[in-house]
């Protein structure tokens, strides 16, 4: 990966940049790492323990990684995605950051081993099946050979087709089950690049808008709101599911509500920031037909 | 709020001698805790099929034991025979048949923890009955029986550790009630992965610490050995499962528990070994320690370590409307790794950011809780380096410091330009760790 540590050592070398937000790796796997000195810019890989979506650590409220000074990220077609969802959101200036983009060919759904796996449809991460962005245009710099298309596996929509089959009550049932086992610890909304706000509304008690003890009536509440926030915003990643201690299958909301958004809206996300998000336009050609 | 019976505490108190047992064995360094033969009451012997008998019975009365089982949800199908083994998650849950048991496989997703102190449960209710009068009904601690079989050795090890904060300046009914009314029989752990480190906190893969029972892998089923009151109240229940040794198979099976236990805690004793009075000294003095700013920077700040911790107690207190002139009041766990643990009325936070907030996770783990009641707030399960999604890796950490503070002992006179010099090398932050 000689592309990518070359364009980390130029960027810091020249001063361009004074952290590169990358990924090493470890005894434990691949993880994020964050490169101050052009001397350690060998400790730069990318292969498909990469999981990690690094445009989190752009939220400008991560202080500490703030403090470090302009920062270079690398990104996958996903993470480029979620650079242009805060950039279409203003939480900064596009010359703010540096990108470099990486040619992606899917990465596995978790980042462990000590040698990057070949992928195969039993590892890969779910999103990565059909992925429309494994060479993102919207970055600074583009790296790495050409990669060959994820495997296939049971994709998100096959797995929202089976849900939507259901009876609104089975539909109910499974999502119960699955939400009991929420402890309400937020990680999905920690991992999620998207989700920067300063104050949470689940943290806002005056008045106490969402109950946060993890009991049904407070984790429906906790996941409705979470899911309605993110719609027409969340790129689809999959952080908040890989987050999750107790594998909660959120990746499948954020799905559904991306095949919601389309319907609704025509809006595909996309990692052009030039593109507005539903959210942030409007035309008189909308739908309306939620209006009642 | 009803005060425990006095039998309870009995119990707890001895669980707790259970811990120094084990305490007094730290005083020789290098020496390996082997708490599970010095309290030992009686032996058994308990076939596979015995053990499944066992857990269909009690699921059959309607009284199921909590055990290591497969999960089976929306991402991993323990059903799916396509699915990996080591892919495939556990948990532990009230199992309805010995078909769902997953014992010696990976640890379970959430430790033990969640049977003592429930991610939420009410503390009391409340009701404005006019006139100013507020009635309280405090939640009931009469717990039914429970049985626990096949815990991991380092999630019943936690127990006696947190019963000394759930007992301290405040004696938490609901938690020793639950204790009081728990029978464990772990099992001797023979499956560590890179991330465990028991043996680096005073505590082995067979470690009796916590239990009435430890069960070891031995021919055609387990070596059943009992430790507390509770234990024998349980065999001696169950005279069909926990067959007497025949006399002659007591020495062969006992040795061939023994080799097990002691293979296990050989391989997990080189993952890590730490000075734990040297490493409590260099945390009580390197509060601003440079090192501290390479640690938060991957940190999401999440706090799915202290979920998945079987040692990490910390709890937020919220009053819930039910409706008009009632409702409860409830603890849910909550976690010093978030922003708003800190953070004041005023708007200041004390902990201003996650290198601080990580700090915090340490001091308390290996200074504060050390400090306080003479052992280590943590059972070395490794779960949280697991668990965490940025691949935070606690024993590379703690090995990190381990060396740092060695550094500094082995030059006590240089100890202050020692760390001068460590700043200048820790100024850029380039890994979470850099041993």
């Amino acid at each position: 990966m000689s592309d990518l540590q070359d364009t980390a050592r130029r960027l810091l070398d020249e001063g361009t940049v004074q952290v590169v937000i990358g990924w090493e790796a470890s005894r434990l796997g691949a993880r994020p790492v964050f490169v101050t000195s052009a001397d350690d810019c060998d400790k730069l890989i990318f292969d498909t323990r990469c999981v990690h979506n690094l445009a989190t650590f752009l939220n400008p409220r991560r202080v500490q990684v703030a403090a470090l000074g302009k920062a270079a990220v690398v990104v996958k077609g996903c993470d480029a995605k979620a650079v242009a969802g805060l950039l279409r959101e203003a939480q900064f200036e596009r010359d703010a950051v540096v990108t470099i983009g990486v040619r992606c060919g899917g990465v596995v759904s978790e980042p462990s081993g000590l040698e990057p796996p070949e992928l195969t449809s039993a590892n890969v991460a779910a999103r990565c099946p059909g992925c429309d962005v494994r060479e993102p245009a919207s970055v600074d710099f583009l790296v790495g050979e050409a990669q060959p298309e994820p495997p296939v596996t049971t994709s998100l929509n096959e797995r929202i087709g089976e849900l939507d089959a259901l009876s609104p009550a089975e539909r109910f049932a499974f999502w119960t089950g699955e939400l009991s086992r929420c402890t309400q610890c937020y990680a999905c909304r920690q991992a999620c690049p998207l989700c920067y706000c300063e104050r949470c509304i689940v943290e806002k008690s005056q008045p106490q808008w969402i109950e946060t003890s993890p009991h049904p009536r407070g984790n429906f509440a906790w996941h409705l709101t979470r899911a309605q926030h993110l719609a027409g915003r969340c790129v689809g990643c999959g952080e908040c599911e890989r987050a999750c201690p107790v594998g909660i299958p959120l990746g499948l909301i954020n799905r559904k509500l991306q095949q919601v958004v389309h319907e609704l809206y025509g809006y595909t996300v996309t990692d052009d920031p030039a593109v507005p998000a539903p959210i942030g336009a409007y035309a008189t050609d909308d739908t309306q037909d939620f209006i009642k | 709020m009803s005060k425990p019976a006095k039998g309870d505490m009995k119990t707890d108190g001895a669980q707790l001698k259970t811990t120094k047992a084990t305490k007094a064995t730290k005083a020789k360094p290098g020496a390996k805790a082997n708490d599970a033969i010095a309290t030992v009451r009686q032996r058994f012997l308990v076939s596979a099929d015995a053990l499944a008998a066992l857990v269909d019975k009690l699921a059959a009365a309607g009284t199921p034991a909590v055990a290591p089982a497969w999960t089976a949800d929306g991402t991993t199908d323990a059903t799916d025979a396509t699915v990996a083994a080591t892919a495939r998650e556990t948990e532990y849950r009230s199992v309805s048949g010995a078909a769902e048991l997953a014992l010696g496989e990976r640890l379970p997703r959430l430790s033990l923890k969640q049977y003592f102190l429930p991610p939420t449960e009410v503390l009391f209710s409340y009701r404005r009955n006019g006139g100013g009068e507020v009635e309280l009904t405090p939640a009931p601690t009469d717990f039914a029986a429970q049985v626990v079989l096949g815990a991991r050795p380092c999630d019943t090890a936690a127990l006696p550790i947190v019963d000394k904060v759930m007992n301290w300046d405040y004696a938490d009914e609901l938690w020793n009630a639950r204790r009081a009314a728990t029978t464990i029989f772990s099992l001797a752990c023979g499956v560590e992965d890179d991330s465990c480190f028991c043996s680096a906190v005073f505590l082995d893969p067979a470690t009796a610490q916590g239990a009435d029972g430890l069960l070891t892998p031995v021919d055609d089923g387990y070596l059943v050995e009992t430790l507390s009151d509770k234990g024998d109240a349980f065999a001696a229940a169950h005279p069909e499962s926990f067959a007497a040794l025949a006399a002659g198979t007591d020495k062969a099976a006992t040795e061939q528990a023994e080799r097990f236990r002691a293979a296990a805690g050989e391989r997990v004793a080189g993952h890590l070994t730490l000075d734990h009075e040297r490493l409590r000294n260099w945390l009580e003095n390197h509060f601003d320690d440079p090192f501290w700013a390479t640690l938060g920077l991957r940190c999401n700040g999440c706090g799915v370590c202290a979920s998945v911790c079987p040692t990490c107690h910390c709890f937020d207190i919220v009053d819930e409307p039910e409706s008009v002139g009632r409702g409860v009041r409830r603890r849910n766990w909550d976690t010093c790794q978030t922003c708003v643990f800190t953070l004041h009325a005023s708007g200041h936070n004390p902990r201003a950011d996650q290198n601080a907030r990580y700090r915090q996770r340490i001091e308390h783990k290996f200074h504060v809780y050390p400090f306080k009641f003479g052992d280590v707030l943590c059972t070395g399960c490794g779960r949280c380096s697991r668990a965490c999604p940025t691949s935070q890796d606690l024993a590379e950490i703690l090995a990190a410091i381990n060396a740092k503070a060695a550094g500094e002992s082995a030059a006590p006179d240089k100890a202050g330009k020692a760390s001068k010099a460590a700043k200048g090398a820790d100024a850029a932050p380039t890994t979470g760790a850099d041993s």
